[in-house]
């Protein structure tokens, strides 16, 4: 498996075809992809609206990524860093944040690479191409 | 030699940045972009006043059209800051909808007539907020506009509590 972080907009997708070859038909994109299209996806962005999404639906964000990373332990995961801000005041969104910082932090541990990308420059946390 | 110097808000970056221009051995300027409006504003801006005190630096405002600055040929220059820039750009009397690519030429004019250019900017995308679309908009020209100037930069440094981390180039002090 291999993860790329950082902040909304910093390149995270453009990194993945970059570092990895992932063409633009191979991501599913956590806003609105069909649940299941992970287990097979080639590259996941946006998990961190995933993890959103599967809290709307009452599915452990936690037990799904373990699941996730079993069954498509392949796959290029980006997911946007969110914690740095302020702690929210409604608990739906502190849970949230709970939910992708443990998903991340399970992710990370899954994967031989870890990437975090500011500016558009990756930086390796973790492995190599 | 052109620094471009982020991180979040208050992270030590604008003093990391003076230190890197008190490096460069000629006519220093100090280009302010933050339009004086609002309480918070005037109290930053005579906190980096006095941070700026006794150092030489010539201060020139500028919230817009950067590339205009009154500064002389082959001088140092810190920029303060892309954030307000941007921000002056697409909201303050001003309708530019998607200002990166201007402040992006504007920069690029600026540093070929400087020879030291030190550029402060801003993370603004990592707190995982569901913002309007106008300010999603901001977020990505300001994310925009930072990963343009770091391909040109010579030096990207992230500033974390003070702490200049490399992320191009080199920690320069």
């Amino acid at each position: 498996m291999r993860f790329i972080t950082g902040g909304a907009y910093q390149g995270k997708a453009e990194t993945a075809s970059k570092l990895f070859g992932i063409k633009a038909d191979e991501i599913v994109s956590g806003a609105d992809c069909d649940m299941e299209k992970v287990f097979s996806a080639a590259c996941i962005r946006d998990y961190h609206r995933l993890v959103s999404r599967l809290m709307d639906t009452d599915t452990d964000p936690v037990e799904f990524t373990q699941r996730l990373c079993r069954e498509n332990s392949r796959c290029v995961i980006i997911m946007d860093e969110i914690g740095c801000g302020i702690v929210p005041m409604e608990k739906r969104e502190r849970v949230y944040r709970e939910n992708v910082g443990r998903c991340g932090c399970i992710i990370a541990a899954e994967s031989d690479t870890v990437v975090r990308v500011i500016c558009g420059i990756a930086e390796f946390l973790k492995g190599e191409v | 030699m052109i620094t471009l110097v982020t991180g979040g808000s208050k992270c030590g970056k604008s003093s990391y940045a003076e230190k890197v221009l008190n490096f460069f051995d000629g006519e220093k300027y100090y280009i302010a972009t933050m339009s004086p409006v609002g309480s918070d504003a005037a109290e930053i801006i005579s906190r980096h006043k006095k941070m700026r005190e006794g150092k030489g630096y010539i201060t020139v405002e500028c919230q817009r059209d950067i590339c205009n600055a009154d500064v002389s040929e082959n001088s140092g220059v810190l920029i303060e800051c892309l954030g307000n820039l941007c921000a002056n750009e697409m909201f303050v009397g001003s309708d530019i909808f998607k200002p990166a690519d201007k402040i992006v030429s504007d920069i690029r004019a600026l540093s070929e007539r400087v020879s030291e250019l030190i550029i402060v900017t801003n993370e603004v995308g990592c707190d995982g907020v569901e913002y309007s679309a106008e300010t999603l908009l901001y977020i990505s020209q300001l994310a925009e506009i930072n990963r343009k100037i770091a391909e040109f930069s010579d030096n990207v440094i992230e500033c974390v509590y003070g702490i200049p981390v490399p992320r191009k180039g080199a920690v320069i002090c």
